[in-house]
């Protein structure tokens, strides 16, 4: 009978501590390289890792130099489908950004806009040809048509075993060219975490 | 010295009187409060829902009160109301929600511990029944289809596997009656991989779904799908694997399934009803005599109740061709077996507290007596309650036609059969687009608005 007395005073402890810790919000400004990872899911660090070594691959690698030796201008590139064959929704439209703009950059590649991102751009010409003055209109079919399609996927494979997971993510990037189907450069980039999960919460 | 050490006893012994009484009035503020349970409180939305006013129902919900502790009921509510109202982005939203919830309540929480023990099971904050953890990926993917996001449905495909991986090596598999295996979800997604032509993982998917079937008809009332067997035959033959296709055509004796180039040709409507409503819980009071303090308490228990029953099938037309419905996925039969086998585990949390509760107010009686230990008392009463939280906007079944039809543009017609194949009533849905070597989805939620 008498073990009942610290158990009374330990929940209203327990309460009272509960009640206490959940006031306020806090937020606090980081830097966009350091490394959070909370629930253990893709996050902005794996983008991150993923477009800094597709970059300098793609921009080290012989194709670059071959096509414009051969051909006497800049390549010109558009992003094709990206497939997520992961575990997660994943958003891959950030890395793919991040590597669109520093190719552009370099001055070495030139993008044009992709399927889903020229439907407006058409539209707006087709505007143009209607309500535009004619000096300022721009003509129709003078599109640059792309020479390489950048393609790829991001396939996961999960181990998980009550409270551990190993988490492996691959992501593929293929460089593609459109008049001959040729394989141009293949990117690659591997990522593992063990994520751990909580036993106890309080 | 002496002296001080008793004035701190005494001390000691008033704070935690103090405490004691503290505790008390907070115990009957706080729960007259919520005295009603969780279950009661829904007749309002499901009203709403069976007036086919999804969109009401969604509105009565935002209006109940926010709690910490229901927060995932309330985003599997709301999402499922969501894709009743055809928002299958917003619905997919809530759902990702409510999955992130479920991964942070993952361990043992030592707080919902202690105030299921203390007090009683719906202190707890609610993390989902397994069924309904991996209904949520099934609803996830069937959204994703809706909004023709393949890929999309793909990833919850993989995460279902996941969930039901982790659910078979949490759970004794000796026991068959137990919930491991989604029979519903492998196929779906074996549908999923099939249209993105990956024959090898859909084959897998459907294997897996028909062994969970098999499983289903002994426990679930469930018996094996025909659309089920002709896959897994158009499948295996496609892959070349002689000996189980032998061994599966001779088992379903199967005829007019179309060959896996013969359906190239063609374009697939899959029709999906969401039949009536799950069951509730409510809560019953059971007096039994308690072995260590040798005589009778009541303890407050959940116990399962139907909610009105939907329709038997549906027959669906489209381009001169008819087919009834068959039952995928009975929810009712899955969630009432559910309760039943952790209803031993509910049964001893509350006897336990039952026994702690009673020392309690013997105890306050003893040293205070009077008023104290009426209030004690009057908590300890109002406390015992049962836990009758569910999901409780999920269908009493799922049921699914699949249909073969040549691409085009096409009327369907949709008949709710009951029980003797009279038609209780009827939908035209128009313009159903259906294109080659895709497949369409069409859903339908339904309620008896009679019942």
């Amino acid at each position: 009978m008498k073990s009942i007395r610290p158990l009374i005073q330990f929940i209203f402890i327990l309460t009272l501590a509960i009640g206490m810790s959940a006031c306020g919000t806090k937020v606090s400004r980081i830097d966009v390289t350091e490394v959070r990872d909370l629930s253990g899911n893709w996050n902005d660090t794996d983008s991150r890792l993923v477009s800094e070594e597709m970059i300098t691959d793609v921009l080290s690698r012989a194709w670059l130099p071959t096509y414009k030796a051969k051909q006497n201008k800049l390549p010109v590139v558009i992003v094709g489908e990206i497939r997520n064959l992961s575990h997660e929704h994943i958003n891959l439209s950030t890395f793919i950004r991040d590597m669109e703009r520093a190719l552009v950059n370099s001055g070495q590649v030139e993008f044009v806009a992709s399927s889903n991102e020229r439907g407006d751009i058409r539209t707006e010409r087709k505007n143009q040809d209607m309500h535009s003055r004619e000096d300022t209109r721009k003509a129709m079919g003078q599109e640059i048509g792309a020479d390489f399609m950048l393609k790829g996927t991001i396939n996961t494979i999960i181990d998980q075993e009550g409270k551990t997971a190993i988490k492996f993510y691959q992501v593929d990037l293929d460089l593609i060219s459109m008049t001959d189907n040729r394989k141009v450069w293949i990117g690659q980039k591997k990522i593992k975490k063990v994520v751990k999960k909580k036993a106890l919460r309080f | 010295m002496k002296l001080l050490l008793i004035y701190i006893c005494k001390a000691q012994i008033k704070l935690v009187l103090y405490t004691f009484k503290l505790f008390s009035a907070l115990f009957i503020l706080s729960f007259l409060v919520a005295c009603t349970s969780y279950s009661t409180n829904f007749s309002v939305i499901e009203q709403h829902i069976k007036q086919q006013h999804p969109e009401l129902a969604l509105q009565a919900l935002e209006k109940q009160p926010d709690s910490k502790l229901n927060k995932l009921l309330y985003l599997l509510n709301k999402a499922s109301l969501q894709r009743m109202n055809q928002n299958f982005q917003a619905s997919n939203a809530s759902f990702e929600q409510a999955k992130r919830l479920i991964d942070k309540l993952y361990g043992i929480s030592v707080r919902d511990q202690v105030g299921s023990f203390a007090l009683n099971d719906t202190t707890k904050v609610y993390r989902g029944d397994d069924h309904e953890q991996v209904l949520i990926h099934l609803y996830s993917a069937l959204n994703y289809l809706a909004l023709s996001q393949l890929d999309d449905a793909r990833v919850e495909a993989l995460q279902v596997d996941l969930k039901l991986t982790d659910l078979a090596s949490r759970k004794p598999a000796n026991n068959p009656s137990v919930y491991v295996e989604d029979a519903f979800s492998r196929y779906v997604t074996g549908m999923i991989y099939e249209e993105l032509k990956e024959w090898s993982d859909a084959l897998i998917a459907y294997r897996k779904s028909y062994e969970a079937y098999k499983k289903y008809a002994e426990t679930f009332n469930t018996s094996i799908p025909t659309f089920l067997k002709r896959d897994l035959l158009r499948l295996l033959d496609k892959q070349g694997i002689k000996d189980e296709f032998e061994h599966y055509k001779a088992t379903f004796k199967l005829n007019g399934w179309l060959s896996a180039k013969e359906l190239s040709n063609y374009g697939e409507l899959i029709f999906l009803l969401h039949n009536g409503l799950s069951p509730i819980k409510r809560e019953s009071t059971i007096t039994t005599a308690s072995p260590s303090l040798k005589r009778l308490i009541s303890i407050a228990l959940p116990t399962y109740e139907r909610r009105m029953a939907g329709s038997k099938s549906a027959r669906i037309s489209i381009a001169e061709q008819e087919s009834k419905t068959q039952l995928v996925e009975n929810i009712e039969a899955i969630a009432i077996k559910s309760l039943e086998s952790q209803m031993p585990a509910i049964t001893a949390r509350a006897l336990a507290r039952a026994v702690l509760k009673y020392q309690m107010a013997k105890k306050v009686e003893q040293e205070q007596g009077g008023l104290l230990s009426v209030i004690v008392n009057v908590a300890n009463m109002v406390t015992e309650r049962a836990d009758t939280r569910s999901w409780l906007t999920l269908p009493e079944n799922i049921q699914l036609a699949r249909i073969a039809v040549k691409p085009g543009i096409y009327d369907v017609k949709i008949e709710i059969l009951n029980a003797s194949n009279r038609v209780m009533d009827s939908f035209l849905v128009k313009d159903i687009s259906i294109k080659r070597g895709k497949k369409t989805y069409l859903e339908k939620y339904w309620l008896n608005p009679q019942s």
